[in-house]
C-alpha cells in the first residue's frame, strides 16, 4: 500500500514496559526500532528489545527522557522516521509533537494542535463546555498562587483537587480536604507537576463525592473519521493512580456506552483528533457522567480494549499516522467477554505504598490460559529510582467478569518477583473483596476499605513457612560444609605425601 | 540433627525446630510437640518443593540479609532463622537501645525535595519533617516521637540511598 508518510523506522521515546509493549508491534510490523535510554536504563530491557539505541543523557527525566532536543538529536543520529512517545514524559507536550512536525519526523499521536487544545486541562474544559460536553466543576484558568488557590477553593466549596493543567496519570495530582491544608499540598503538587511534566501551572476542580472513573477509548483518521471502542473501568486508584481496571464496567449497558461513546466521539472532534485518544469521565451515583479530561496518547492501560476487541492498538496508531484510513467501523466493532488488569508496583502497600526500587533477585512471570503480562523488567534488572514504580501489567481475559477476575487472581498467584517490595498481595486483596466482586465500587474504594486490602498472612501456613525456612538452612549450611570438606580435600591431594604427613604429625603435636 | 530458632513478628515471637536428615532430601522435623516427615525438592532459585507428611507446598524464598520472607499459597511470612551459635551470639551481643534519641533513616534512595523543620525545633510523633521523591512520588518522613530535632544529616536537593541516615529526633 502506498502511504502519505511511509514509516520505516519508530523511535520510542520512553522507557520500561511501554517501549518495549510499542517495539513488539513494529517488530510484528516489519519496522525498525531506535530505543533512547538514560544513564539509569543502559541495563533496562527496552534498550535490549531495540534494533538501536542512543544514549540521552543522566538520569533524572529532565535532562533525558524530557529533552526534546536530544530525543531529536537521537532520531537524526539513527535516521528514524517517526516517534512514538508511549504514556508520561513527552506524550503529551504540545511543543514535541510540533518539534516532530517542523523536523519532518511523523509523530504517532495527534496533531500539535489538537494536543494544545486539550493538553491544558483548563482551556480544554472551557472547550468541552462550548462543545455541549458535560464538565466537573472547576477553576476555567490555571491558578498563579496559594492565595488565588484559597479564593478559588471557598468559591467552589472544599472538598477540591488541585490538578496540573499539563497532568496526568496522577501526577501532580492532591486532595484537599481543608483550607488550612491548601497551602502546603499547593506546593507539593506544584513541584510534583514540574517534575513530571515540565510545567507547574495547576487548577482546581470540584472534588465529586465517591464517583466512578470511567473511560471512553476513542480513535480517528487523518480524515476526520472517529470511532469509540468502549469504555474502560478505572475506579481502583490508590494515590490518585489507577490499580486496576477493567472493562466492560458494571453499570454501563450498551445504551449508556452509546451515549458516551457519542460524547467521547464529539470530545475528539472538537479539537481536530487523530490517533488514540481517552475521553476520561466521572460517573455519580445518579449514573451521570462528566468531562474530567481528554488524554492524547496511548494509556497504560490500552491492552484491557486490546482484549476485548481483538484490535492492536499500536498498529491502529502506527496505520492511522501512516495517512491510512481507520481499519473498522464503529457498527464493525465487537466487543468479547470480560478483560482486567492489574498493575504491578514497586511499591510497599503496607508502608503507605512507599516506592521500593531496587535489584530484582528473581522474576518468574505467570501463564496458561487467557493471560497477557506487559513487562519491562527481568532478573537482576535495577528498578531506578527515578521513574514510575510500574513494573509489569499483568491482564486477563475470559468469557465472563467472574472468570477473568478468578484467572487474574490465578496468575498473580503464579508471579513471583524477589529483591524488592511488590503490590502482588494488595492486587489479590483488592480481587477478593466483596464490594470489588459485587461490581459496586467507586473511586473512595482503596480508601474505605485499606484496612481490609492490607494482606496479612495466614496463620494456618505459618508452620509450612517455618519448616520451609528451616529445611533450607540446613540445606544451606550443610551445602557449605561439603563445599569446604570438598575444597579441603582436593587441597590435600595436590599436596605430597610426605608433606600430609608432616602437617598431621605436627597437628597431633599441637593437639598433646 | 540441627536445631533451629526462628524470630517471628521482628523478633516478639520465637520457634524452635529440630531438623533430622533421614535420606536425601527427606527430613524429620520437629516443631512445638509435633514431627513431620518433610520430603523437600529444591527447584529453581529460592523455590521448594515440600511434601509436609502427604500435603504439596510450593514455597519461595526470598532472602534479604539476616531476614527470609516465604511465599507460600498467597501468604507472606516474614522472618529470620537462627542456629543455635548464631543465637547466643546475638544474645550476647544484646538489643542495644538508644533512649531518647532517634534516628529517622531514608526507608529508599531517593531525592530530599523539602526540609520541614530546622535543627532545634519542636516536632510531634507523626508530623513529617521532610519531603522525599522517589520514582515521581513525593513522601513525608515521620517523627517516630514527640521532642526536638536535633540533628539534620541532610541538604535539600541531596540524593540520599537507601538506610541514609536523615535526621535525629530526641
Amino acid at each position: 500500500m502506498s502511504h502519505a508518510r511511509p514509516i520505516r523506522k519508530v523511535l520510542v521515546a520512553n522507557r520500561g514496559e511501554i517501549a518495549v509493549r510499542v517495539m513488539r508491534t513494529c517488530r510484528e510490523m516489519g519496522l525498525r526500532t531506535v530505543a533512547v535510554y538514560s544513564d539509569a536504563d543502559r541495563g533496562s530491557l527496552h534498550v535490549r528489545f531495540a534494533d538501536e539505541a542512543v544514549r540521552i543523557g543522566r538520569p533524572p527525566a529532565r535532562e533525558s527522557y524530557l529533552a526534546i532536543d536530544k530525543v531529536l538529536a537521537a532520531a537524526e543520529l539513527t535516521g528514524a522516521d517517526a516517534v512514538h512517545p508511549g504514556y508520561g514524559f513527552l506524550s503529551e507536550r504540545a511543543e514535541f509533537a510540533r518539534a516532530c512536525e517542523d523536523s519532518k519526523l511523523v509523530f504517532i499521536g495527534p496533531r500539535s494542535q489538537s494536543m494544545e487544545k486539550m493538553g491544558v486541562k483548563t482551556s480544554a474544559r472551557a472547550r468541552m463546555r462550548e462543545a455541549g460536553v458535560p464538565v466537573v466543576p472547576g477553576s476555567s484558568a490555571p491558578v498563579a498562587d496559594e492565595g488565588e488557590a484559597a479564593a478559588r477553593a471557598a468559591e467552589i466549596g472544599f472538598p477540591v483537587m488541585i490538578k496540573a493543567a499539563a497532568g496526568g496519570g496522577g501526577k501532580g495530582m492532591k486532595r484537599c480536604e481543608r483550607a488550612q491544608e491548601l497551602a502546603a499540598l499547593f506546593q507539593s503538587a506544584r513541584r510534583e507537576a514540574l517534575s513530571a511534566f515540565g510545567d507547574d501551572r495547576l487548577y482546581l476542580e470540584k472534588y465529586l463525592e465517591r464517583p466512578r472513573h470511567v473511560e471512553i477509548q476513542i480513535f480517528a483518521d487523518e480524515r476526520g473519521e472517529c470511532i469509540h471502542l468502549g469504555e474502560r473501568e478505572c475506579s481502583v486508584q490508590r494515590r490518585q493512580q489507577k490499580v486496576i481496571e477493567e472493562s466492560p464496567c458494571s453499570i454501563v449497558d450498551p445504551k449508556m456506552r452509546d451515549a458516551m461513546g457519542e460524547v467521547a466521539v464529539r470530545a475528539a472532534k472538537a479539537v481536530d483528533y487523530r490517533g488514540a485518544g481517552t475521553v476520561e469521565f466521572l460517573v455519580d451515583a445518579k449514573r451521570d457522567f462528566y468531562f474530567l479530561e481528554m488524554n492524547t496518547r496511548l494509556q497504560v492501560e490500552h491492552a484491557v480494549t486490546e482484549l476485548v476487541t481483538g484490535l492492536d492498538l499500536v498498529r491502529m496508531q502506527i496505520e492511522v499516522a501512516q495517512g491510512e484510513p481507520l481499519p473498522i467501523a464503529q457498527d464493525a466493532v465487537v466487543r468479547r467477554g470480560h478483560a482486567i488488569e492489574a498493575r504491578v508496583y514497586a511499591e510497599d502497600p503496607a508502608r503507605n505504598f512507599l516506592p521500593s526500587p531496587g535489584r530484582i533477585s528473581y522474576l518468574r512471570v505467570p501463564n496458561g490460559p487467557g493471560i497477557r503480562d506487559d513487562s519491562g523488567v527481568y532478573t537482576g534488572w535495577i528498578v531506578p529510582q527515578f521513574y514510575d514504580p510500574l513494573i509489569s501489567k499483568l491482564l486477563a481475559w475470559a468469557p465472563t467478569r467472574e472468570q477473568a477476575i478468578e484467572r487474574l487472581k490465578r496468575a498473580l498467584g503464579e508471579y513471583t518477583v524477589h529483591g524488592i517490595t511488590v503490590n502482588l498481595h494488595y492486587l489479590e486483596s483488592v480481587l477478593d473483596h466483596q464490594a470489588f466482586r459485587s461490581g459496586e465500587y467507586d473511586t473512595s474504594f482503596c480508601t474505605k476499605h485499606e484496612q481490609d486490602l492490607l494482606a496479612r498472612p495466614d496463620p494456618r501456613y505459618e508452620r509450612v513457612a517455618l519448616i520451609a525456612a528451616a529445611v533450607a538452612a540446613y540445606k544451606r549450611d550443610h551445602d557449605q560444609a561439603e563445599a569446604f570438606a570438598a575444597r579441603a580435600g582436593l587441597a590435600l591431594a595436590s599436596r605430597s605425601h610426605w608433606q600430609r604427613i608432616g602437617r598431621a604429625r605436627a597437628l597431633r603435636g599441637v593437639l598433646r | 540433627m540441627s536445631t533451629y530458632v526462628a524470630l517471628l513478628d521482628g523478633g516478639s515471637r520465637e520457634q524452635t525446630i529440630k531438623v533430622t536428615p533421614q535420606g536425601p532430601g527427606i527430613y524429620q522435623v520437629e516443631m512445638a510437640g509435633e514431627v513431620h516427615r518433610v520430603d523437600a525438592f529444591r527447584h529453581d532459585y529460592g523455590t521448594i518443593s515440600l511434601l509436609v507428611d502427604t500435603e504439596s507446598y510450593s514455597a519461595q524464598l526470598d532472602q534479604r540479609q539476616s531476614e527470609v520472607r516465604v511465599h507460600l499459597r498467597g501468604s507472606t511470612f516474614s522472618l529470620e532463622i537462627l542456629d543455635e551459635r548464631r543465637l547466643r551470639m546475638r544474645r550476647a551481643a544484646g538489643r542495644v537501645v538508644v533512649e531518647g534519641r532517634h534516628t529517622v533513616t531514608a526507608p529508599m534512595p531517593g531525592r530530599v525535595v523539602k526540609i520541614l523543620f530546622k535543627k532545634g525545633d519542636e516536632v510531634k510523633e507523626g508530623q513529617g519533617i521532610l519531603v522525599i521523591e522517589a520514582m515521581k512520588m513525593e513522601n513525608e518522613m515521620k517523627s517516630p516521637k514527640d521532642g526536638k530535632l536535633a540533628e539534620l544529616f541532610v541538604l535539600e536537593g541531596q540524593v540520599v540511598e537507601g538506610g541514609a541516615k536523615l535526621a535525629a529526633v530526641e
